[in-house]
């Protein structure tokens, strides 16, 4: 999911190490601090150490990095391995399956017995996807609140229903059972479906091959040739010709096979994997080979020959004829006037729908597919980090270890320049044009003007019952060849331990967070703020609480050392970018405004909808119209004069900063359990991450 | 403390709603907030389209006769007056949740048995519903996410945690699953949230601090 400005998102360590090894249980387990060791503590960022690929700077816009980065609440923490675990570090196990729609569990024995698929009412629309749903055609009611008369699925987003292909059901209940029968036998005419047989006969394990054979004539359908074209049909529904030919493939092994070598011979694995079958088939290479004098032992004994499978050969063994002139005929019927484009299905409705599904009338409701609960453990010391509860309808989960628990929680927030002040009474309408946007920027991300510097606000919050010094390190130019330049004003710093969630909760009124500081930079936490703030920054913040003062203005300024704010849990430093120019540097180029409006708020790097599609399209082809521009401006740009510059990418414009988080912190030696005090010594523990912040997107129009 | 600003946009209630001068609710009887909650401009809640003792009772009737006749609330309605009391629920809501401008909140329907008849529209804790999104769900859980310009249509269901993207169009009927994000039109299941969806002040746990942030 992409997200709107500003964002933060976190790097999995496991980037650095792309096989998952054992050895690296090992290593994290005997010390932890091994890794970020050597990591320098002045806020130099660490690309001075070329040497090692640890130490190079995180580039948001590297192609592995958008397999490491994810957003903070996506992570888990492995507690044993005292690092952060992402998707690709863990590996999952079904606790449960259970319908999307209904929110019944499907116990596992039925899952695959039902094809993976909800055995009961829940069934999607063949033309649309959405879910059916049962209705009455008549709605008549008779005698009391019994309503009879037949029923449908019918969908309510494309008005499909089972009538548009002539089915109808006689109770409301059971779908999936009734859909089976109405499918596979011939009560419907205009299905046109010649089988006398239903789905559960075949389905019989004592329905044995002969008897299918006494029970069906041969292929009543199949010799006549009929006018209508779904009338050339194979006489078996589908499911029943797979059943069929099932059966019979799974009797010719038995039969094939040396059925007393090999009792369970009666499947397909244990006929093909039992020691019989394998030793026909190596015989089938030796026998008639010079290399069967290298196996001689066995051809001294004279052999039986191996009885020789068939294959299927009759319509009741599932064995499908179509009739000369199906084809013609599904030509016919597409050229017919009735069908037309709309009466053919399409390949995304036909991906679902057995193969011979051609036109919208032959699709088949779809019962709805299960999903499934999971829980999860890490990859490389198999502790269970996730394992909710089994009830489907439940959000609780047994263990959850997150990440959030562990790792403080970044919220990144414009700082408002000392020269945008708006008048006082602006306040209002600001924030109400500010929309949905919870941090009521008055600030347009979307357009942050190059060469300017631009002050944000580093919130970190500790979720950990252990206060933590932070030191966070970011490269002073941002990689990429939109240079920014970033400078963290106090890159060392401490965060409080989260004593008690009860004294947040407990304090939340909107009157103690109306009076404390006015300003989006406590608004979050205004009721910690209030108690336990230094009292150096709740006057400065308060001469800002005039009435309708806008969000983020503050008669603070930022100093370099020290940390803007400080709570009870959390502290805010403050983030000085320079944003950089965009390589095409030509003032003239402008985005269309599509790029630029609202809806570009989400920024669709990560994702590969439609958005970044017309993102790309929008910038090439602006950048494409301005070509010959280049040229005219080739002396100003002396650094492009010899080739153009390639045009900007897709989410070039992006302001990401990548920063280095080195958490430091006490915490009890056995268990990792943070507040329960056990017995044991403190011991210093560490952890280092990357994280990204991503600012907004650098306005193409400004220079300077 | 200035002098009250007389030109505040949001009304704050005794449980702390903040409701937007310019938002239109019709029908304020049939509608609970259940404190903290924001409306925002322009944002449309139909608490007038509340199930009618007269549609009830039509429904009840029609149980007795065999066909409904639209001429039967008159006599019905007097008569199952007593057993529903008057104020009829028609939109709850939860606690700290969001209506953002110009989304539209609007009990749902259906007909049922010749009757057709609005059903009360349940919105949970920390439900954030985006920017002109139309909601018309049964049910929608606590810490969901209605993007904007979404549709939720009638009867849909979500349950907690849910997370429908924006611009998705919900099916009637649907039922969205806990954990699960939906998108597209018509929506269907494109992934889940993480596990910590809803953690305060993460993605999904903002409800408060988007509360404190309005009207400031």
């Amino acid at each position: 999911m992409s997200r709107p400005f500003p964002y933060a998102y976190i790097s999995c360590p496991c980037a650095n190490t792309p096989v998952p090894d054992p050895s690296k249980k090992r290593r994290s387990r005997e010390s932890p601090q091994k890794a970020s060791s050597h990591h320098p503590d002045q806020p130099k960022p660490p690309p001075r150490f070329d040497d090692s690929e640890d130490e190079q700077t995180f580039d948001p816009r590297a192609p592995r990095s958008n397999f490491s980065l994810y957003p903070p609440e996506h992570l888990l923490y492995c507690e044993d391995c005292h690092q952060i675990k992402c998707p690709r570090c863990i590996t999952e196990e079904i606790v449960c399956w259970y319908c999307p729609n209904c929110l019944f569990e499907t116990p596992s024995s039925m899952v695959k017995s039902e094809g993976n698929r909800c055995a009961r009412n829940c069934f999607n629309c063949p033309a649309c996807t959405a879910p059916l749903a049962v209705n009455t055609l008549e709605n008549v009611v008779r005698g009391g609140t019994s309503q009879q008369g037949p029923w449908v699925l019918s969908c309510g987003y494309c008005m499909w229903s089972t009538l548009d292909i002539g089915i109808k059901f006689d109770k409301p209940t059971n779908i999936r059972t009734q859909l089976a029968k109405l499918t596979a036998t011939d009560t419907n005419p205009s299905r046109s479906r010649q089988m006398s047989r239903t789905f559960a006969d075949l389905k019989s394990p004592l329905s044995t091959f002969s008897s299918i054979d006494e029970q069906f004539p041969p292929a009543p359908g199949e010799a006549r040739p009929d006018d209508s074209p779904d009338q050339s049909n194979a006489p078996l529904s589908p499911d029943a010709r797979f059943h069929a030919l099932k059966g019979f493939y799974k009797n010719q092994i038995a039969a094939t096979s040396s059925s007393s070598s090999d009792p369970l011979g009666v499947d397909f694995g244990a006929g093909f994997s039992s020691p019989g079958a394998l030793n026909r088939i190596m015989s089938l290479y030796t026998s008639s080979s010079r290399l069967s004098s290298l196996y001689g032992g066995a051809s001294k004994k004279p052999k039986t020959k191996p009885p020789v499978m068939r294959e299927a050969l009759t319509a009741s063994e599932g064995f499908k004829t179509p009739a000369p002139d199906a084809e013609a005929g599904l030509i016919q019927r597409m050229a017919a006037d009735g069908c037309g484009w709309d009466g053919l299905a399409s390949l995304e409705q036909r991906v679902f729908q057995s193969p011979d599904a051609r036109f919208v009338e032959e699709l088949l409701p779809l019962a709805t597919l299960l999903r499934t609960k999971r829980a999860k453990r890490c990859k490389s010391c198999k502790h269970i980090l996730v394992k909710p509860e089994q009830k489907p309808q439940s959000t609780r989960f047994r263990i959850r270890l997150i990440a959030l628990s562990y790792i403080p929680l970044p919220t990144l927030r414009p700082l408002m320049p000392a020269g945008q002040i708006p008048l006082p009474g602006a306040g209002v309408t600001s924030s109400s044009s500010s929309g949905s946007h919870p941090a009521g920027l008055s600030m347009n991300l979307d357009a942050l003007p190059p060469l300017r510097p631009t002050q944000l606000l580093l919130t970190l919050k500790n979720h950990m019952f252990d206060p933590v010094r932070i030191t966070l390190a970011t490269p002073s130019v941002t990689p990429g060849r939109v240079a920014s330049k970033v400078t963290i004003l106090c890159p060392q710093f401490d965060i409080g331990a989260n004593s008690d969630v009860w004294d947040e909760a407990l304090q939340g009124n909107p009157t103690a967070a109306a009076a404390s500081a006015g300003g989006t930079a406590t608004s979050s936490h205004a009721p910690a703020d209030q108690r336990s703030s230094r009292s150096g920054a709740a006057p400065a913040t308060a001469t800002a609480a005039a009435p309708g003062a806008p969000l983020g203005i503050f008669e603070k300024v930022a100093e370099a050392g020290k940390v803007w704010d400080k709570g009870r849990n959390w502290t805010t430093v403050v983030l000085e970018v320079v944003p950089g120019t965009l390589p095409s540097g030509s003032s003239g180029v402008t985005l269309p405004p599509s790029s630029r409006n609202p809806d570009a708020r989400t920024t669709p790097r990560r994702t590969t909808g439609p958005d970044s599609d017309s993102d790309r399209d929008s910038d090439t082809s602006s950048f494409g119209g301005k070509a010959p521009d280049w040229t005219g401006r080739a002396a100003e740009q002396q650094q492009q004069q010899q080739q153009p510059p390639p045009p900007l990418q897709p989410d070039e414009d992006v302001l990401e900063i990548p920063v280095f988080v080195r958490m430091e912190w006490d915490s009890e030696n056995q268990i990792d359990r943070p507040g329960v005090s056990a017995a044991g010594e403190m011991v210093k523990r560490e952890l280092a991450y990357w994280m990204v912040l991503g600012v907004g997107r650098i306005d193409p129009s400004v220079l300077g | 403390m200035p002098p009250k600003a007389p030109k505040g946009e949001y009304i704050e209630t005794d449980t702390g709603n903040k409701i937007s001068r310019r938002s239109l609710i019709h029908g304020t009887q049939h509608i609970i907030l259940g404190g903290k909650t924001v409306i925002q401009s322009d944002a449309v809640i139909r608490g007038d389209l509340y199930r009618s003792a007269s549609s009830s009772a039509s429904s009840a009737a029609a149980a007795h006769k065999p066909t409904p006749s639209m001429s039967a609330p008159a006599g019905a309605a007097s008569a199952s007056a007593a057993p529903q009391p008057p104020p009829s629920v028609a939109i709850t809501i939860g606690r700290y949740s969001y209506i953002a401008r110009q989304a539209i909140l609007r009990p749902p329907s259906r007909l049922h048995r010749g009757v057709y008849a609005f059903y009360p529209l349940k919105i949970g804790d920390h439900v954030f519903v985006g920017e002109r999104a139309v909601v018309e769900a049964a049910s929608v859980g606590n810490h969901v996410h209605i993007g904007r310009d979404a549709v939720v249509g009638s009867m849909a269901i979500l349950k907690d945690f849910a997370c429908v993207l924006d611009g998705a169009v919900v099916a009637p009927g649907m039922v969205v699953p806990s954990w699960c994000v939906v998108g597209g039109a018509p929506a269907r299941i494109v992934g889940e949230v993480g596990e910590g969806y809803g953690v305060e002040g993460a993605e999904g746990g903002m409800a408060r601090e988007r509360y404190r942030v309005v009207g400031r």
